[in-house]
């Protein structure tokens, strides 16, 4: 009886276990969205008149990359130029030599995992007799494949670059993560965000 | 037609559990005083967030909680040990917000969650007899907690899992349905405690719990 009781006890405490909930199941689209910002934190941006940008959006997929220019790219970088503008900055051609540069990156990583197929035969005990699972084959591993992509926005400094090294130092960037980043009804809420909690970048 | 044949077949289950209730021929002590017994219990329970806990993480009730124990209801002792393993989850969702991380600034809809998986051991010390049709019981209890902790930034999740030593203390009472019957009510308020410290939480995890669940006895 006891015995019975305890089994009872463990597949009912199994159960519970997995019962696995979803949390974020239930939210929207946009409440998905994740902005994360990051500047030079020694940068005087009112230095810092006149601006450029990309005429086209760097796909980065597994450091491969390429450029491209879809109608949810043009989106964002007209979104871009108009919050650039609203700020106090002067659009002007890359030949112009601005003092600010602004690069949009899709930024897509693939990552591989493995998972060993079957489970541990550990799961198996409570068939009963102190016994695992025998196993008549080997076992093997499965491979799942998951993706993440984000846009990548970055302010490069054109008005200091690093003469020694011949580089352009960002001064400010921003990651726009979660669901939704591939929809053309997003773009607005995501340009304006991430211009929204940077408030040092204005300029007028 | 129907009807009555339906309430003709419940009849005839009751009429004969009446008859049993004649005097009885025997005065043995009830079994359950006898030997020393088990008893199983399933709970459902409703948790509320204590302390620094619920300031810097989660203050929202939770009612997404579950445990099964069984015991060993000692003879000739007011005492009972056994185990119990359980399920709590709290959850609370803030609205978008900013969040330093360094120098970065994160703007996201942050979905707090924290899993617990408790295991434990625990000790009754029950007030009045076996017999009694109510119970009533203190409980110390002690072990480990499996926690699964959870932050999600939108749908970005950070996820810490720590096994954490917890106890308890609980004040709770059985209702029997029936006088030395094998099955009754348990109600039970408890105080559980779980060290561990992460990120928001800095001071352990600690709870009100209150219960209400179902119990079987037998020998």
């Amino acid at each position: 009886m006891l015995k019975k009781a305890s089994l009872f006890l463990l597949i009912a405490g199994l159960g519970l276990i997995s019962c696995s909930k979803d949390p974020i199941s239930d939210l929207s689209t946009e409440e998905s969205l994740v902005y994360v910002t990051n500047h030079d934190q020694a940068a005087n941006f009112t230095q810092y008149k006149t601006f450029s940008i990309v005429d086209s959006v760097l796909v980065v997929e597994n450091n491969r990359q390429q450029t491209a220019l879809t109608d949810l790219d043009r989106d964002v970088l007209n979104r871009i130029i108009t919050k650039m503008q609203g700020l106090g900055y002067k659009y002007v051609s890359p030949k112009s030599n601005p003092d600010v540069g602004i690069n949009v990156t899709w930024v897509t990583n693939t990552y591989l995992n493995v998972v060993s197929q079957p489970l541990s035969s550990y799961y198996g005990g409570y068939w009963g007799g102190g016994y695992g699972y025998g196993y008549g084959y080997p076992s093997y591993y499965s491979y799942y494949e998951t993706a993440e992509s984000y846009w990548l926005v970055s302010m490069l400094d054109f008005k200091n670059p690093n003469t020694a090294n011949k580089t352009f130092n960002v001064i400010w960037d921003a990651q726009i993560r979660g669901a939704g980043i591939g929809e053309r009804q997003y773009v607005d809420t995501m340009v304006d965000s991430i211009f929204g909690q940077s408030g040092y970048l204005k300029i007028n | 037609m129907k009807k009555l044949i339906i309430a003709a077949f419940f009849l005839a289950g009751f009429i004969p559990a009446v008859a049993q209730d004649a005097p009885k021929l025997y005065t043995l002590p009830s079994p359950f005083e006898r030997y020393t017994h088990y008893l199983a219990t399933l709970r459902f329970a409703g948790a509320m967030p204590l302390g620094s806990f619920a300031d810097s993480y989660i203050d929202k009730a939770s009612f997404q909680n579950a445990s099964i124990s069984i015991e060993w209801v000692l003879r000739n002792s007011p005492i009972s040990i056994g185990g119990e393993i359980g399920s709590t989850y709290f959850q609370k969702r803030l609205p978008r917000a900013l969040y330093q991380n360094g120098n970065e600034t994160i703007s996201a809809v942050q979905t707090r969650t924290l899993s617990q998986y408790p295991v434990e051991l625990f000790g009754n010390y029950h007030f009045l007899g076996k017999t009694s049709s109510i119970q009533p019981y203190i409980q110390v209890s002690g072990g480990v907690s499996i926690l699964d902790n959870v932050l999600y930034y939108g749908s970005l999740s950070s996820q810490h899992q720590k096994v954490a030593p917890k106890y308890g203390v609980g004040l709770g009472s059985k209702f029997l349905f029936k006088q030395d019957g094998s099955v009754g009510v348990d109600v039970r308020v408890k105080y559980n405690g779980t060290a561990y410290k992460h990120d928001y939480i800095e001071k352990g995890v600690s709870s009100l719990n209150g219960s209400i669940g179902i119990f079987y006895r037998w020998w």
